[in-house]
């Protein structure tokens, strides 16, 4: 026994001194392997390194809901137009496994039809060629019920959609026959209606939800998750995937327009975690990184002002009220439309107390653009203005108030103004007395804290007091979506060039409909009005519920085929919607991220998608 | 090894498989009961896809038949289901990912801990009250108090970004270095005190005495009899240390970007990824009861004084 106890001991004490060898041993190993790696940190060379973020949840084009999970996309597919970068650095959208992008062609019923020619010798990464009829299928895969992508409703515009998205209760097809207006007439032609005319289709094209999967590639449902079965169209192919780690693309010599891609191999570190991202910039290991930890910003902007990036994206930060919540104080008498007009007086006024200019200056500090308006910054006009400038219908400023510094004051009084009209103001405090206490609800991190703690100073300054209650992330938009909280912190990101994206989403109907409009009480309240007659449309209601008026007039606006009316009709949208005071913007939202002086030919475009096929590196480390 | 020992083991065996039922009974259920569901997102999924995936992953069938269902799935196909939320792969296979690198890093870091832990400690007690003990004991006093987040960063800092010797990225082999490191400077630091302490006690002891009385040797002492039985206190911990690596790295893994279990654990339930909630859970507990059944089982086989009764 005691021999035995004496082995064991020694067992363990070599096991011990094995594993303490076992690390090195690890390097010696990974050295061996790769001779030139030397210095450890570096990246290999000829390949660019990126951190976008954690793996995403899918790269399957259709099933993508991610703008990280895009940019990996748009380096392995290729749809029938692509964003481009012209050589003055301006962005297009120009045709990609399409020979051009024709204009569509009306058809008595107020349909569109598009017809593309493939370029020849289109071919899958394996030698495969693609065909019209691949398009076909994947489009109407990615729309399918079945399928239940995010993204689904993005071919909301093709005629047929309807018909293919329905289901029972059960979530069987209502139509399993039905087929989107997309056919294949030959193997390098193919026809699309559309059900109206529609600005942005082009945009769509270039969308990951259009781009082309093969058929007996997808039947295996794992297609998407390895290098081996993953066959795409695109610039890269995959060539090793450690997942939750890294991905790494090469170039793919089937791709038709290989010459013109200039990186060899791309490098894609999966990882969430901001502060590694850093270390791994600032060390010279990855050359861009799409993230940095909120409170280095301000030494990150003055050690890298180069390398430091922060350009558009089309996306709105503000806060939502649950438009049931009873605001008006215990003592008023007010009911029905009366008591609704109150509130959303009270609503606007309350928006007006919040200095946006603090918030992104000192808290945020990423270059945001203080909001006064929904509909995002970088929103184009058909005359090619922004609408946001346009929004609001006031020639001093852009939006529905003033947020300039200069505002602040003037501000603030007029909305003390407004506010005794309801509530008992105390002139020796000069606070609110009887405001009902509020509680501002917010997902939890850090950044949103930060501004829910100062909306909650800026409210208590003038007597009305905020409760700050937050929850995980998936809890929140639970109780957001069932309108179980009086004000919470909301955030959207635009999916295309368009208005109508931050704007379909506010109707009764509408799964993002966080406000409730038309749900619950509102459901009757007929407060609203609307007159469409100058515009042409025999439509003008007067007192009419949000289904009567917010609901008909999207509507009007997504079968609206001239584009200068569809613009003026989503302006009168936006009006009616911020005439509620539902809606408080802070902030249009910016991409913030740091790129090595060493690259190159990047681009990014407007939707955060981050292309480098055309990068050059020009040193390492 | 006697049939009462025998019997002690299948019996503990039993309960460690109670006990797993008992957890993933609980965890099916508190998932759930927890607010929001896996195919919420911050944009909403129409209702009709959202009932068709319901339907796919058999969602929409009353808890009590899911439940059922899954027992047997996990029972007589090892079938731990796919992922809601990772489309196309099987939880399976992402635990067995993760796995790889969190036992990788977990087996090197808690063995190096031992290694290390228990020659300082042996050394730190023959040599009481000299400068090489003091120091010892303040050093580990230190790692012990220290959270590994600020280890891990502190060594991110000093080696990947200022030194730039190694990577700070835990993809490649030399990038596991560093989490080895902070993983296992707490375990090292504590198995030294264990050791220390339990090696005076043992110095202490009338066998001991009567051994030097005899004239036995010092070298013999030591290796013979102080430290084997030195070592008894080291070993109960050494068990539940290594499960405790292997599951609780998540901080680790966050710093250094290591792809291992306590990741994904954590990302399933943000994910509300049942079968994914479930599987981890299960593997997690299973590591768990195993290494505590096993530690307790070396503690009889190490002191056969002790009774498993």
């Amino acid at each position: 026994m005691k021999k035995s106890l004496a082995l064991l001991l020694a067992l363990c004490l070599a096991l011990s001194l094995a594993a303490c060898g076992g690390g090195g041993g690890g390097t010696a190993g990974n050295a061996e392997t790769t001779p030139d790696e030397e210095p450890n940190v570096a990246a290999s060379p000829g390949a660019l390194a990126a951190c976008l973020a954690s793996e995403p949840d899918s790269i399957d084009p259709a099933l993508n809901s991610s703008v990280d999970g895009a940019t990996l996309i748009i380096h392995l597919f290729s749809g029938l137009a692509k964003w481009d970068q012209t050589a003055d650095g301006t962005l297009t959208i120009s045709p990609d496994a399409a020979e051009a992008l024709p204009e569509g062609v009306p058809n008595d019923d107020g349909t569109v039809t598009y017809t593309y020619t493939l370029r020849d010798g289109l071919k899958w990464s394996d030698g495969e060629p693609v065909t019209a009829a691949d398009f076909v299928y994947s489009w109407n895969r990615a729309a399918s019920v079945e399928l239940g992508a995010d993204y689904g409703y993005m071919f909301e515009v093709v005629k047929g959609y309807k018909e293919i998205s329905e289901a029972d209760d059960d979530g069987n097809p209502v139509n399993p026959d039905a087929k989107l207006s997309v056919e294949a007439v030959d193997e390098r032609t193919l026809t699309v209606t559309l059900s109206n005319a529609v600005a942005y289709w082009n945009e769509l094209l270039a969308f990951p939800a259009y781009m082309p999967v093969r058929e007996d590639v997808v039947a295996d449902e794992s297609w998407a998750t390895k290098p081996e079965t993953l066959i795409c169209n695109g610039p890269y192919t995959i060539t090793s995937w450690t997942h939750d780690s890294l991905i790494t693309m090469e170039k793919n010599p089937n791709y038709i327009d290989a010459d013109s891609v200039t990186m060899e191999k791309l490098e894609f570190y999966l990882s969430d975690d901001e502060n590694n991202m850093l270390s791994n910039f600032q060390n010279g290991s990855w050359q861009l990184i799409d993230d940095v930890p909120t409170n280095e910003i301000p030494k990150l902007k003055e050690e890298y002002p180069e390398q430091f990036v922060v350009t558009g994206q089309i996306g709105t930060y503000y806060v939502c009220w649950n438009i049931n919540e009873d605001i008006l104080p215990a003592s008023s008498e007010l009911t029905g439309v009366e008591a609704e007009n109150a509130k959303a007086e009270i609503r606007n006024a309350i928006t007006l107390l919040f200095d946006r200019n603090y918030i992104v200056n000192d808290i945020t500090q990423a270059g945001q653009v203080p909001a006064s308006s929904f509909v995002a910054m970088g929103m184009t006009e058909p005359d090619g203005t922004e609408f946001y400038k346009n929004a609001g219908h006031n020639d001093a400023f852009a939006g529905y108030y003033d947020v300039s510094e200069d505002a602040i004051e003037s501000n603030y009084a007029a909305a003390v103004e407004t506010l005794k009209k309801y509530y008992t103001f105390d002139d020796a405090t000069q606070t609110f007395t009887d405001f009902p206490t509020l509680t501002y609800l917010y997902n939890t991190n850090e950044g949103h804290k930060q501004i829910a703690e100062y909306l909650q100073s800026a409210l208590a300054g003038i007597g009305i007091t905020v409760n700050l209650e937050n929850q995980e992330w998936k809890t929140f938009l639970n109780t957001r979506k069932t309108g179980d909280y009086s004000i919470a912190r909301n955030g959207w990101l635009a999916d295309y060039n368009d208005p109508i994206c931050f704007l379909d989403m506010w109707t009764t109907a509408s799964g993002n409909n966080d406000v409730q409009f038309g749900k619950g009480d509102h459901a009757s309240v007929a407060a609203y009005s609307m007159d469409l007659t100058p515009y042409g449309y025999d439509i003008n209601v007067q007192d009419g519920t949000w289904a009567q008026t917010y609901d008909v007039l999207i509507s009007t606006i997504k079968a609206c085929t001239d584009n200068d009316t569809r613009y003026q009709l989503m302006h009168v949208a936006e009006d009616l919607l911020m005439s509620t005071g539902c809606i408080a913007p802070l902030y249009f939202y910016t991409d913030l991220y740091m790129l090595s002086d060493s690259v190159e030919g990047f681009y990014s475009n407007p939707l955060g998608f981050k292309y480098f096929m055309h990068c050059v590196v020009t040193a390492y480390g | 090894m006697n049939s009462k020992t025998l019997l002690y083991i299948v019996k503990r065996i039993g309960l460690a498989i109670l006990t797993v039922w008992v957890v993933i009974t609980i965890t099916f259920f508190v998932m759930r009961a927890v607010p929001g569901g896996p195919f919420m997102g911050e944009k909403a999924i129409s209702p009709a896809a959202q009932a068709a995936l319901e339907a796919k992953y058999g969602l929409d069938r009353p808890l009590s038949e899911q439940y059922f269902t899954y027992l047997k799935d996990i029972l007589t196909r090892f079938d731990f289901g796919p992922s809601l939320k990772q489309r196309g792969r099987s939880v399976t296979e992402i635990i067995a990912d993760g796995m790889k690198t969190s036992v990788k890093l977990g087996v090197v870091a808690a063995f190096s801990a031992l290694a290390a832990g228990v020659v300082l400690g042996a050394v730190a007690a023959l040599r009481r009250n000299s400068v090489l003990d003091r120091a010892v004991m303040v050093i580990t006093t230190a790692f012990v108090s220290m959270p590994s987040f600020i280890m891990g960063s502190l060594l991110l800092v000093l080696f990947a970004v200022r030194l730039r010797v190694l990577p700070a990225n835990g993809t490649t082999g030399a990038g596991l270095i560093l989490p080895i490191i902070t993983l296992a400077l707490y375990p090292m630091a504590y198995i030294t005190r264990l050791t220390r302490s339990s090696m005076l006690d043992v110095l202490g002891q009338d066998y001991i005495r009567t051994a030097r009385a005899k004239g036995v040797s010092g070298m013999k002492i030591i290796f013979g009899h102080a430290l084997k039985n030195a070592l008894i206190p080291v070993i109960t911990y050494f068990g539940p240390m290594l499960a405790y690596i292997v599951t609780g790295s998540l901080v680790v893994e966050r710093i250094f970007s290591v792809p291992g279990i306590g990741r994904a654990f954590v990302q399933s339930i943000t994910n509300r990824d049942y079968p994914m909630v479930m599987g981890t859970t299960i593997v997690l507990a299973c590591l768990i009861v195993v290494m505590n059944l096993v530690s307790d089982i070396l503690y009889k086989v190490v002191d056969p004084r002790i009774n498993l009764e």
